[in-house]
């Protein structure tokens, strides 16, 4: 069964994203349209031979700890060594350091068809790359020459290691220490949970990214440095570097992914290289989230277009109960709350799947060296959105099938109820969606006294300027455009910081519905070229997206515009 | 070692077949069309034994301008250059004679293809191919090795499975397990941009034309019968579906 819509993907890729401008920059001058149709096959390909046919299996024999070593399911070794030999893995890296310069939107595309046939699998490689772009951006030539051919091709892994027993949302909290040697290394001590892919028997060494103070730095998030610290010696990895698994957390999904209690330098013998500046790790570790947080976001959207496909092909088999006045039961597909809930995990998936390619050539044009400053702020802003609504509408969506199933949907004899135990991690980690939700609230849309706000403006209004006034849902939007930069100014104008950011999370929820309301505007701007099957079920699906999702843009605002907080 | 793989633009296998033009013709529309799954088995093994014995694979598609995309992938895969033969491939005898055309003018080692295209599935272009060189052609392969001037196959018989050896050139016709299909890299997806695809002009003209095309009828609802009520079951055979 096809778990995604090539159609869809290749609609916003081609009609509706920059990609066909991008693709004449002398950056992108490798690719052109078919280069990026056989990325995508690859990534098909690679999904139905090394993840699909693993996805029960990785989920009933999750990782095993035994004697202080963590195994991990063998279909996860093929994949890995596909996504490397594939050159999937380094593909939007620069070509200097072994990549493609493969578009981030094309790149995007390729992910989110593998991720709609398990989370669990590409979540190493999407670690692996976040840690190479890190030793890229801030690594000296030494560390560049000693990690990134190595990790780019998967001899090496990689992971990154913030969270600590103390310190979950509030990394100022960390305590992992880091002692300066003479030799200009630094010893490292302390312990770290919940570490994705923290241990494995994939590669001859992992290469931890890991968050510590070094002694006598500040108190709080200004004292806290960013750390290389590989799993053995890089020099001999028959050596051991004295990183020990000390457990694993056993997790209701993503089972394939095991979650690592880690203890660095229980022995005393862990050496750690500073990456970059001292004091400078969380601005420095933030640039591997954004990309890792946009990665989570898509993985919702993924699971719900693979439950939104699972579920419809159900609704067309099953036959239950009849349409009143009828005589005979029906296929399911045909009541109108089954088709209700079907059109909505379709809306939630190909509305936010524009969002996140929008965002993703946001990046392509930084690398393209165009407008710089002002697409990284609109990616600033909108990546903590794209995460937020992926994540939390993916877990609805994917809530949505299971439905659609009735009891069936809750039986492991279908894969929606492994799908709602893999969704439910994604608000949790690479901040939570609260925390994601302050960072929009209390920083994004306040930054240089608003300016990424009004540039997300600017690039609504430029779509709005296009769309005709009969355009169905052109006034809906504006009125709630409006009503959100009424909520903002009156939100911003609070002295109280605690009674700004009390209900951020409602705050996100708006902006996202509007930023993927004006997507839906966008696509349908571009949808001439496509065929009449297309369009008819485009009409259906921005329908009901305008009429039930977008209308909770009055509701929301209702909420954020009263004057007492009850939670204050 | 010179192989020459023909591949067949074929409709994806999960595509809507409609017909258009009074039925007369294969509406292509939304339609997306894939190697020919057997030709793709031919082409992965045919880039192995490039791989082991060094030498040159050419892919060949008899197809209007359409088929590029499915030419640039096997290019992609790992093949060295290609041919298009611009001509809709009307029907089995048109296609064989454009392959036979494009071997007489190269010295081929091996021409493989698959062992039938999974649109219209005939079976026969390999046959015609080798009836038009003289040389022999050999379907179904799933196993091919060289040594020397011999090539050591095993075919698929009715009932079992045949191992022989010929001697080269050969034209065979080929299915799984002979190689693993390939999966198109960066590197190969970025290169194929630059890989020779040369487009030539059919000789002779097809020997056929369509009337028209019918889809099978639509498979009808499922009953199950509990095994204990075989009763009901031949009353339904006689009476409703009047096949006793
Ligand atoms: C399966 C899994 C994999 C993980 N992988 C990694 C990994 O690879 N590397 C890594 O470093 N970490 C990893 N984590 C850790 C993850 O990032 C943290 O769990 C997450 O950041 C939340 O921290 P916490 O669990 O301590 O929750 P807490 O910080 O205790 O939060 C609990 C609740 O309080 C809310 N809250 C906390 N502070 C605030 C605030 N200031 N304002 C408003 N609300 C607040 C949160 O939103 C949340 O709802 C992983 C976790 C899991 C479960």
């Amino acid at each position: 069964m096809t778990l995604f819509s090539r159609k869809h993907i290749d609609f916003l890729l081609h009609e509706v994203s920059d990609l066909p401008e991008l693709l004449k920059e002398e950056y992108f001058s490798g690719h052109d349209r078919e280069t990026a149709d056989m990325v995508l096959d690859t990534a098909f390909e690679i999904a139905q031979k090394e993840i699909e046919p693993h996805f029960v299996d990785s989920d009933q024999k999750e990782a095993n700890y035994e004697n202080g070593e963590v195994k991990v399911h063998p279909g996860v070794h093929g994949f890995v060594k596909s996504q490397a030999e594939s050159g999937l893995l380094s593909a939007t890296f620069p070509e200097e350091v072994g990549g493609s310069q493969l578009p981030e939107s094309v790149a995007g595309a390729a992910a989110f068809i593998e991720l709609c046939h398990s989370n669990s699998f590409p979540m190493y490689t999407d670690l692996l790359s976040g840690c190479v772009k890190l030793i890229n951006s801030f690594g000296t030539t030494e560390q560049k020459e000693t990690y990134i051919s190595k990790m780019l091709t998967a001899n090496w892994m990689g992971t990154m290691c913030l969270t600590e027993p103390q310190a979950g949302s509030s990394l100022a909290e960390i305590n992992t220490k880091a002692t300066p040697q003479n030799d200009g290394t630094y010893k490292i001590d302390g312990q770290k949970i919940f570490i994705s892919a923290g241990d494995h028997d994939i590669t001859e060494n992992i290469i931890h990214l890991v968050l510590a103070r070094i002694d006598g730095a500040p108190a709080g998030a200004k004292g806290i440095s960013l750390f290389i610290v590989p799993k053995n010696n890089p020099k001999n990895c028959s050596e051991s570097n004295d990183v020990k698994t000390i457990g694993l957390f056993h997790k209701m999904g993503q089972k394939a992914t095991p979650a690592v209690h880690l203890a660095f330098g229980a022995e005393g013998k862990c050496t750690g290289y500073l990456l970059g500046k001292p004091n400078q790790g969380l601005p420095q570790m933030f640039k591997m989230m954004n990309s890792s947080r946009l990665g989570v976001g898509l993985t919702g959207l993924a699971l719900s277009s693979a439950a939104y496909y699972t579920s419809n092909q159900y609704a067309h088999e099953r036959k239950q109960g009849r349409i009143p006045g009828g005589n005979e039961n029906v296929l399911i597909a045909e009541h109108p709350d089954v088709k209700r809930m079907l059109l909505k995990q379709k809306a939630i998936h190909e509305g936010g799947l524009a969002l996140f390619i929008q965002v993703y050539s946001y990046l392509d044009w930084q690398k393209a060296g165009k407008e710089i400053e002002k697409y990284a702020a609109l990616t600033e802003l909108l990546t903590p959105v794209c995460k937020f609504y992926g994540s939390d509408q993916g877990y609805h969506s994917v809530n949505e099938g299971l439905q659609v199933l009735g009891g069936y949907g809750y039986t492991s004899d279908f894969p929606l109820e492994q799908m709602a135990r893999d969704v439910r991690i994604l608000s949790i980690y690479e901040g939570t969606n609260g925390i994601q939700a302050q960072a929009v609230l209390g920083r994004q849309v306040q930054v240089n006294g608003g300016a990424p706000f009004q540039l997300l403006r600017a690039e609504i209004e430029k779509t709005l300027s296009h769309l005709n006034d009969s355009c169905l849902f052109k006034r809906d939007f504006e009125t709630s455009f409006k009503k959100l930069q009424q909520v903002t100014s009156t939100l911003l104008s609070k002295q109280n910081p605690t009674e700004l950011l009390a209900d951020a999370t409602l705050y996100t929820e708006f902006l996202s519905l509007i930023c993927v309301g004006w997507q839906w505007l966008k696509m349908s701007l571009a949808t001439e070229q496509m065929d009449t099957e297309f369009n008819e079920s485009f009409k259906q699906t921005i329908g009901y997206f305008f009429r039930y999702e977008f209308t909770k843009c009055l509701y929301l605002s209702e909420i954020l515009l009263k004057e007492n907080k009850i939670t204050v | 070692m010179n192989i020459l793989v023909c591949i067949s633009s074929v409709p994806d296998t999960t595509a809507k077949i409609t017909f258009k033009d009074d039925n007369t013709t294969f509406n292509k529309d939304g339609v997306t069309h894939i190697i020919g799954p057997y030709d793709d088995y031919a082409l992965a093994r045919a880039i192995e034994l490039k791989e082991e014995l060094g030498g040159t694979v050419t892919v060949l598609n008899v197809g209007t301008a359409e088929t590029e995309p499915q030419i640039r992938k096997a290019l992609a895969i790992g093949a060295d250059e290609a041919i298009r033969v611009d001509a809709e491939p009307t029907d089995s005898f048109f296609v064989a004679e454009q392959i036979a055309a494009v071997a007489k003018e190269n010295s081929y080692d091996l021409i493989m293809m698959g062992r039938e295209t999974t649109d219209y599935n005939s079976g026969v272009v390999h046959g015609i191919v080798g009836q038009l060189l003289g040389m022999p052609s050999l379907s179904p392969v799933m196993e091919l090795n060289i040594d020397g001037n011999t090539a050591k196959i095993s075919r698929e018989i009715e009932g079992g499975k045949e191992k022989l050896e010929a001697t080269l050139p050969l034209i065979l016709g080929c299915q799984e397990p002979i190689a693993e299909w390939k999966i198109a890299s960066m590197r190969g997806i970025m290169t194929a941009r630059k890989k020779p695809l040369n487009v030539r002009p059919a000789v002779g003209e097809g020997l056929t034309s369509v009337s028209s095309y019918s889809l099978p009828p639509e498979k009808g609802d499922c009953k199950m019968i509990p095994a204990e009520e075989a009763e009901k079951l031949i009353d339904l055979l006689q009476n409703e579906a009047k096949v006793l």
